[in-house]
């Protein structure tokens, strides 16, 4: 059902599934974050009640609301109980620092489907190392029966960074104590204005291949071959389109039946490709959303026409995002490293004999050697 | 002999939904479960407010889609039955345990 209505909003393109950023303000300070968290100028509150408007005419259904914290925005509710009248699917993001019992229970009251909470490891030190913020591992895992005590879905999201690796497997045991589900996010990403700063958080693909290897993870994806060869609890923990196989040539619904709304009104095709093709402020949403070139550039890639990567002999292990590509590449259609060097990893872990990427091919890079003292097999476990 | 009042029936105001190219889709938040209805079930979706009596439904439906009135009413009673089996549609006037609940538009 859900790969009909995406082939029928990709066709009719319809923005389906919206992911609106209330505020770039926080109450954590991670030290991957892509985000600069002072206030430009958010907009207003009948500003978003405006916009959502304009989304639910335009068709859309899944409506998620991120941040920054949006716990820090005072109309929070307001803006829930805007959306609930206008029947969205409404999900949140959220560091739950300040969820309490009795906004848990006015989040089911407005209809919020599920919660997704920053995790970045079952161990204090750790996770505070990263949020900067002492004590807020406590206080984020206490939120998580607040919400569930009401029936609010919970989603761990943890994205992983070299900080917090060895927590991985703590993480899943702790998902899986607490009954939520998970996703782990390998995606770290300059900052949205360019600063390249936050890749030193990344893990490399060497450090990744444990969780890529993991048997809990892969025992829950479908076999190279099928479609999508990659494990449903890793996958991006910021973007909210949806993934699915009915985008076939498309690289996904970027632009296509989804899209991202910046705090200050600025209309993107994903979160992960901060290239503006609107402002709220000065134009309708139906205006940005049937025509802006930048809409409409994305809208034009299609992954049998890239060209490097439509030749590479393991795209199908490839995470290949185009966001990612303009940020790290400058080029929607490029191949970059870090695609590469994942979908070289996976395609290792599935058995392809010295898998080398397309970009690596034609830059003559030979494969890496695994170093010795670091076998695969043992690397199965951290 | 006293007439009975026909039941009145309204969505359930906890629902996501969205009508998309003349086929409404539903999703209820607790069990996470999507529905889609046709083009005939969703104008009858459309109706539900609370207002309108099942054979006034019918004959809307009736007059639409120009099916005979035995016809539309069997109909509507039959996905009526479903959705209030679903818990997709409640009872007009009938709490439906979410207080705080903005109305229904």
């Amino acid at each position: 059902m859900m790969d009909r209505l995406i082939a029928r909003t990709v066709r009719q393109r319809r923005p389906l599934s919206v992911h609106i950023d209330l505020t770039y303000r926080c109450n954590e300070r991670c030290v991957h974050c892509y985000l600069d968290h002072r206030d430009y100028g958010e907009l207003t509150t009948p500003e978003i009640l405006g916009v959502l408007e304009d989304l639910a005419a335009a068709g859309t259904l899944f409506l998620t609301f991120s941040g920054g914290e949006i716990f820090l925005r005072p109309d929070l509710f307001e803006i829930l109980g805007a959306a609930r009248r206008l029947h969205f699917d409404v999900s949140l993001k959220t560091n739950a620092l300040l969820v309490t019992a009795e906004r848990a229970a006015r989040l089911r009251e407005l209809g919020v489907r599920r919660v997704q909470i920053s995790i970045y490891s079952d161990d204090p030190a750790i996770h505070d190392a990263v949020t900067k913020v002492r004590g807020s591992l406590e206080r984020s895992l206490a939120a998580i029966p607040l919400l569930q005590a009401q029936g609010l879905h919970v989603k761990i999201a943890c994205p992983l960074m070299t900080e917090n690796l060895s927590s991985f497997r703590g993480v899943l045991a702790l998902a899986e104590r607490l009954g939520v589900a998970y996703i782990f996010d390998m995606t770290i990403t300059p900052m949205i204005d360019g600063d390249a700063s936050t890749l030193a958080h990344r893990a490399s693909g060497t450090q990744l291949l444990p969780i890529l290897r993991d048997p809990v993870l892969r025992s829950c994806r479908p076999q190279p071959g099928d479609a999508p060869p990659l494990p449903s609890g890793v996958g991006s923990a910021v973007s909210s389109g949806i993934e699915s196989d009915a985008y076939d040539d498309l690289p996904c619904s970027a632009g296509h039946n989804s899209c991202y709304v910046s705090p200050y009104g600025d209309v993107y095709a994903c979160v992960q490709l901060p290239v503006s093709a609107g402002n709220l402020r000065r134009e309708c949403f139906a205006e940005i959303w049937s025509g802006a070139p930048a809409l409409e550039r994305v809208r034009a890639i299609r992954e049998s026409q890239l060209p490097v990567c439509s030749a590479c002999s393991i795209r199908k292990y490839c995470e290949r995002c185009p966001g990612l590509a303009f940020m790290e590449g400058g080029d929607l259609l490029g191949a970059y490293e870090r695609a590469c060097e994942l979908a070289e990893q996976n395609a290792r872990i599935a058995g392809v004999p010295n898998p080398v990427s397309a970009l690596h091919a034609q830059q003559g890079t030979e494969r890496r050697p695994v170093p010795a003292e670091m076998p695969l097999d043992a690397m199965v476990t951290i | 002999m006293n007439a009975v009042a026909p039941t009145l029936w309204q969505r359930n105001p906890v629902l996501a939904w969205r009508e998309i190219d003349g086929e409404a889709v539903i999703i209820s938040p607790g069990e996470s479960v999507m529905h889609e209805l046709n083009g005939t079930g969703s104008f009858v979706w459309e109706l539900l407010d609370g207002r309108h009596t099942p054979a006034q439904i019918a004959a809307l439906l009736s007059a639409e889609y120009e099916v005979s009135s035995e016809t539309a009413l069997r109909d509507t009673e039959s996905l009526l039955q479903e959705l209030a089996s679903l818990r997709l549609i409640l009872q007009a006037g009938v709490n439906a345990g979410l207080a705080g609940v903005p109305a229904d538009r």
